[in-house]
């Protein structure tokens, strides 16, 4: 008996294994079961889901047009379809949204043809002119973050400078993250490059190093590393005190501290696919999201600050985030043919040091 | 039955070849040609580069002297657990044999939070160390944290193989070197160690690939400081430096590989040593007021409160965090907030209740799959023709291939597509995961029934076939149900690398409806709608624990009935 089960399990799950792969014609261009009103956007993880950015607009999108909004959270994000291009596979979504300046950098030097198309997106000259980062206008930003250190005003001071963290009172002090796999930890590092200049941000890190800086992986691990008491400062955004105020929050734990008065901007922008199936909805939808009302919602529930001018979301986000008095950035030229150079000159530095 | 007639087992070959070429050897070949081919021109720039380079040769000796590090870690951690488990009898025994693969399905990041809250600077281990007076031990982003996280990992694989081992010890000849004027050091130098050392050789040989490919851990716990090939794999492979990473890969599952054909050769040598056993009794743990002051028992206590600490300690921690509130106050907030992705219609919710059936059920898929497998991969292993430990050896690689590689490959290869004949052929969902699964799950399976096969006394096989049963009769009448308690061990392995496993399952996954326990644990830590804390991961985190610890006893429970 044990040996028919176990050769009716193997009949069995080879007829699931016939069941789950499938074969089109290489030249056939439209899936069939794409229907024309489904717009297809590749996002983050984070973004969708209940309560996100994402689920708002959705829901919103869809009441006033008669179409259907689809997210593809791809773990690799952007790589996914860099990749999917080079192999000529189809890139399966009309848009992707979350991408920044790097990103854009590494599509364009990795790929000969064209990834994203050049949209004319209505309400998109209405963006912050300081926060549009493609020369070719295909990535139309829709909101920013600005990178700063929270520290724990009960054990240090404000450093204030990117000088005072070598400074002993720093020792052991700081938690950032590792720029080839986090924003954040990217975005720290172009500042501090953008600071000390390409031929010194490697002594510059050198001394952090020597003064105990530690690398994490990325912001939860590192967030939760300064939250557990392992260091008194992190690399954080400036929106910090969003999530943590009120009446049972110790604030002075949170403290938002900009080096030399600044902080980095790291803006998020959106751009539509030059295969995507349905590109008329895709440049509806951006322009959607540049809408006065989208962008307040998106500042709030991604906690991050409107890309359009005017627009002041009220509530928590207004009287909690903070902005740098001085926001800084490299531009797509200045990353261009440079940025992959400087990570990987950091990351050897780091690792061997 | 028409495949009775000595046909199955070139089948089983056969099918098992044909299902790796799919979904391995050509995902992870079309990685790793990719060192060596330039569009469509073969260079050997990217290979030259690699290994003319000082920086590698620091980066392979330092992963090499942390992956040996660890597995001294996990032998010294785990040795002492297989001697009680084998030998003492106490309440729970059982239970706590079967927990020990639960290390196996716990998420890496899970685990790092465990032990930061653990051994952090304000964990729980420095508090019971200030309490008496000693002062704070800072672990927490070094080499040592590391080594304890992989022995966190690895410690009970080496419990698990030993003990199986040493319950098969037999008693008469243990008895036989005592009566013979054996000192016990002396019976068991001559008589029990030899036998053992075949499974702690295996566990080693394991831990120290695992350790040596280790990349979560590092980076959650160690930081870029402490970076090992496998991250720097990784980080090339985020940046599209492909030939570089494919580079990395190759040399390291070279070494891999080599290493294991090594072991399997010397495990070829040791196969016959083995006899048949019925095992010998266990001596109670405890019994009288004796045994409480007897030295041997005291050491073990020791050891029992120190694997408390490592093992426990994190589990609790984590369970811990998940009702307690940053500012330490309780709340079931956390897991309110499960229940309200399971009740949330919005796109892209993974809900908590489908994550867990998906988990179950690839599991389950993995098991059909990776048993017969790893079976044929035995019963090949366990031949004595030539070229049979390079077969082993090829067919056990998936154990020497990175995770990123095959990731990576699988993606490039089976859920982009091929085209073939003028069709795009993609192999998508769960049915990708489910043989991504059963790859990276039956090695485990074949390592703990080849032993087991190859200890079956070959009279019986003999008989049977002088009595006119064919080769695969035999193997299926005779030899299986001998090795049914080492195939039960190999299925729990399988259901827990299915459970576990992230690294694929989340390139695989396609949208939310194929989430596993773990990819939905991963966006519960991303998602920050209570705030930057970990609180959601941890309640997602406790229930994965608790579905897989009472799976793991029903699978061990159910399988040891079935065996008597």
């Amino acid at each position: 008996m044990k040996r028919r089960t176990f050769l009716s399990g193997v009949g069995a799950t080879g007829a699931i294994a016939l069941a789950g792969c499938s074969a089109e014609p290489v030249n056939q261009t439209n899936t069939p079961n794409q229907s024309d009103n489904t717009l297809t956007v590749a996002t983050y993880s984070s973004f969708t889901g209940d309560g996100s950015a994402g689920s708002w607009l959705k829901s919103n999108f869809e009441s006033e047009h008669d179409a259907t909004v689809e997210f593809r959270t791809p773990e690799n994000g952007l790589n996914q379809f860099i990749q999917r291009k080079s192999e000529s596979a189809p890139i399966e979504a009309d848009m992707f949204l979350g991408l920044n300046t790097g990103e854009l950098v590494r599509a364009d030097e990795q790929l000969d043809g064209q990834l994203f198309a050049t949209a004319d997106v209505e309400g998109a000259d209405s963006v912050k002119s300081e926060l549009n980062f493609d020369p070719d206008g295909r990535v139309i930003p829709y909101d920013t973050g600005y990178i700063s250190l929270v520290y724990d005003e009960g054990e240090v001071e404000n450093p204030g400078t990117f000088d005072a963290l070598l400074e002993p009172d720093y020792e052991d002090a700081l938690i950032a993250q590792n720029a080839q796999q986090s924003d954040p930890g990217r975005a720290f590092l172009l500042w501090t490059i953008h600071e000390k200049g390409p031929d010194s941000y490697l002594d510059y890190w050198r001394g952090l190093s020597d003064n105990g800086v530690q690398i994490l992986s990325d912001w939860e691990p590192a967030y939760n590393a300064y939250t557990n008491e392992e260091a008194p400062m992190v690399v954080s955004y400036s929106t910090d005190q969003v999530y943590y105020h009120g009446e049972d929050v110790d604030v002075s734990r949170h403290q938002v501290g900009f080096l030399n008065d600044q902080g980095y901007a790291n803006p998020e922008g959106m751009a539509q696919f030059a295969d995507a199936d349905n590109a008329e909805l895709a440049r509806e939808f951006m322009s959607f999201v540049l809408t006065e009302e989208a962008q307040s919602e998106i500042a709030v529930r991604n906690v991050q600050f409107p890309a359009v001018e005017g627009v002041e979301p009220g509530g928590d986000f207004g009287k909690y985030a903070l902005e740098p008095p001085e926001p800084v950035t490299f531009g797509y030229d200045e990353l261009a043919g440079n940025v992959d150079g400087w990570i990987e000159d950091w990351a050897r530095e780091i690792a061997s040091s | 039955m028409a495949l009775r007639d000595g046909r199955l087992l070139p089948v089983g070959v056969a099918a098992t070849l044909a299902a790796l070429v799919a979904v391995f050897y050509y995902p992870v070949g079309s990685v790793l040609l990719s060192a060596v081919y330039d569009g469509a021109q073969f260079t050997l720039s990217p290979v030259r580069s690699v290994v003319g380079d000082p920086f590698y040769h620091e980066l392979f000796a330092f992963t090499a002297y942390q992956a040996l590090l660890s597995t001294v870690a996990s032998v010294v951690v785990g040795l002492p657990g297989a001697y009680l488990l084998a030998r003492f009898e106490f309440p729970g025994r059982r239970f706590v044999r079967s927990v020990t693969i639960l290390p196996f399905v716990l998420p890496s990041i899970m685990v790092a939070v465990g032990f930061l809250a653990m051994f952090g600077r304000t964990g729980l281990v420095n508090d019971v160390l200030g309490a008496a007076g000693l002062g704070p031990v800072e672990l927490t982003f070094t080499l040592e944290i590391i080594v304890l996280a992989h022995a966190f990992y690895n410690a009970p694989l080496v419990t698990r193989l030993v003990t199986a081992a040493w319950e098969s010890v037999d008693p008469a000849r243990v008895e036989t070197a005592r009566t013979l004027g054996a000192s016990p050091f002396r019976a068991f130098y001559d008589v029990i160690l030899p036998q053992l050392l075949p499974a702690l050789l295996t566990a080693s040989v394991l831990t120290f690939v695992f350790t040596f490919m280790s990349f979560p851990i590092v980076l959650a716990l160690g930081g870029l400081e402490l970076a090992t090939v496998e991250v720097w794999l990784f980080a090339r492979v985020q940046s599209l430096a492909l030939a570089e990473a494919a580079t990395l890969g190759a040399i390291e599952t070279a070494l891999s590989l080599g290493l294991i054909y090594v072991y399997l050769r010397f495990e070829a040598t040791q196969l016959n040593a083995r006899g048949e056993s019925r095992g010998r009794a266990r001596i109670p743990l405890v019994a009288g007021p004796r045994s409480l002051v007897d030295p041997k028992r005291l050491a073990l206590f020791a050891y029992a409160g120190a694997a408390l600490v490592l093992f426990v300690g994190p589990l609790v921690s984590l369970v811990v965090e998940s009702v307690t509130t940053p500012g330490g106050q309780f709340t079931l907030g956390y897991y309110e907030f499960l229940l309200a992705q399971q009740a949330s219609t919005a796109a892209g919710t993974v809900r908590p209740l489908p994550a867990i059936t998906n988990s179950l059920l690839f599991g389950a898929g993995a098991l059909v799959l990776a048993l017969p497998m790893g079976v044929v991969v035995s019963v090949v292993a366990t031949r004595d023709s030539r070229g049979s430990r390079l077969s082993e050896a090829l067919l056990t690689a998936p154990l020497a291939v990175s995770g990123i590689v095959l990731g990576l490959g699988m993606l490039r290869t089976l859920v982009f597509g091929t085209t073939l004949f003028g069709y795009r052929l993609t192999v998508t969902g769960p049915v990708a995961i489910v043989a991504a699964h059963a790859v990276a799950a039956y090695p485990f399976v074949s390592r703990n029934v080849t032993p087991a096969l190859g200890s079956i006394d070959d009279r019986l096989v003999d008989a049977a076939r002088a009595l006119g049963a064919d080769r695969t009769t035999a193997l299926l009448d005779i030899e299986l149900p001998l090795v049914v308690p080492a195939l039960i061990a190999g299925a729990a392995f399988a259901f827990a690398i299915s459970v576990g496993e992230f690294d694929s399952t989340v390139l695989l996954a396609e949208g939310v409806d194929s989430a596993t326990m773990p990819v939905a644990l991963e966006r519960y830590t991303g998602n920050r709608s209570l705030g930057p804390n970990l609180g959601p991961a941890t309640a997602m985190g406790t229930v994965l624990l608790a579905v897989t610890t009472v799976s793991f006893v029903l699978i061990d429970r159910v399988g040891r009935g079935w065996a008597q």
